[in-house]
């Protein structure tokens, strides 16, 4: 596990490794300790916006003694799968763009509160209602605690959460909303987490109308 | 920390509206704010003159490294800029000379004009001149330079680095994109860059 403290020093020392400026998001649970609403996480989820600065990153995440693990044990057979690098107990989930069903898109880039300068490292950390949208891009152990851990901890903007699933579905992800009203469903009964039910509803009408669609289609 | 208190009282507050929300003694709301302060939930502005305020946070604020752009200028300016996002620098302070490069860099109207009261502030010309050049904005520089002089106070750059500015080959004219006046002809034209600004943008300056 890593905390705030010992992310902020790998970060820094990344930063001070790095010979140019690359920029990055920190999305999942990493992104939540900036938030205030997390202490420690598992892995540091970081989002490049292209080959050529994921690349920079791992060369020197490489000569920092962190291996590659195999994927297929987080990941299984899911699209956009990140590049996982490990270091004893600290793994670090490399994405390009993608996090598996979801992309950052610019008006996430645009809700983005949170700018960190590490050296030459630039990381930004996204805001609480895409860090959900993450959350249930990626569905791994621990994601559906930390989505509910949100809820509870700010007053959610539903409404972005909803335009920026639709928004998914203009992209690679044409099912995204069908995905998040699972997850949020999900949440809901077996978490007991606080979504308001028109919410539910409205993606529930959403997936519904693109499944449809899809079905006509073929 | 009960959430529920914090829900109550989450943004910004009085000593008087903490009173009023939760329906204690002034005395009480001290304590309370002494308390979330020491949990790292409350950021306070005012005082002095200006009636305190309390801006508090569901979440613990995590303030971490040194301010960035927005909050320097902010300190230094008497134009305060809105913050599009929180930013912190991690082991290291920014400079004036830093900050005065990366206003200019980010070819916005407002942050510019709001950082040209730096210019009193700069304590090593030569720094400025070297950071201008790594960033091809030797002559932008110069020129800002001349515009603060003539409104704000600003201390006396050394004729050497002004020379150098001046003979500087920098390729982009435009100190903020597409943007023009007719009030800097002079300065203008010897530094073959366009100024954005016109003499009432700077009298906020002086406010």
């Amino acid at each position: 596990m890593i905390d705030l403290e010992k992310q902020g020093e790998l970060l820094s020392l990344i930063g001070e490794t790095l010979k140019k400026k690359v920029e990055c998001y920190i999305v999942g649970g990493s992104a939540m300790m900036y938030h205030g609403v997390k202490g420690e996480t598992k892995d540091i989820d970081v989002v490049f916006n292209d080959n050529e600065s994921k690349e920079i990153f791992e060369k020197v995440l490489k000569k920092l003694g962190y291996k590659e693990r195999d994927i297929k044990i987080m990941y299984f057979k899911k699209k956009n799968r990140p590049l996982l690098l490990e270091r004893g107990e600290e793994r670090i989930d490399l994405f390009i763009k993608k996090v598996i069903t979801f992309e950052i898109t610019e008006n996430i880039k645009e809700r983005i509160e949170k700018v960190y300068e590490y050296g030459n490292l630039i990381v930004k950390i996204v805001s609480p209602e895409d860090i959900i949208l993450f959350k249930c891009a990626t569905e791994r152990p621990g994601d559906r605690i930390d989505a509910k851990k949100i809820i509870e901890n700010f007053d959610i903007n539903w409404n972005v959460i909803i335009e920026e699933a639709v928004n998914q579905t203009k992209l690679e992800s044409y099912l995204f909303p069908v995905y998040l009203y699972d997850f949020l469903e999900e949440l809901k009964e077996d978490f007991k987490a606080e979504i308001p039910k028109e919410i539910l509803k409205e993606i529930r009408k959403i997936s519904e109308d693109l499944l449809v669609k899809k079905l006509k289609k073929k | 920390m009960n959430k529920s208190i914090l829900r109550k009282l989450k943004g910004l507050n009085t000593i008087e509206t903490i009173q009023k929300k939760l329906n204690i003694k002034r005395s009480t709301a001290i304590k309370k704010i002494h308390e979330l302060r020491k949990l790292n939930y409350i950021e306070t502005s005012g005082g002095g003159k200006q009636p305190r305020l309390y801006r508090i946070h569901i979440n613990k604020i995590v303030k971490i490294g040194n301010p960035g752009l927005y909050d320097i200028i902010n300190k230094n300016s008497p134009i305060k800029l809105s913050r599009p996002f929180e930013e912190r620098i991690i082991g290291k302070k920014l400079s004036i000379e830093e900050v005065i490069i990366r206003a200019i860099k980010t070819e916005d109207y407002r942050v510019i004009l709001a950082s040209l009261p730096l210019f009193n502030k700069v304590k090593d010309f030569s720094k400025l001149y070297n950071l201008a050049k790594k960033e091809n904005i030797r002559r932008k520089l110069g020129a800002l330079y001349e515009v603060a002089r003539k409104t704000v106070k600003t201390k006396k750059i050394d004729d050497k680095h002004l020379k150098l500015m001046l003979k500087a080959k920098d390729k982009k004219k435009f100190v903020v994109p597409n943007a023009k006046s007719k009030d800097f002809m002079d300065i203008e034209n010897k530094w073959k860059v366009y100024i954005p600004f016109n003499k009432q943008d700077l009298w906020r300056l002086k406010e």
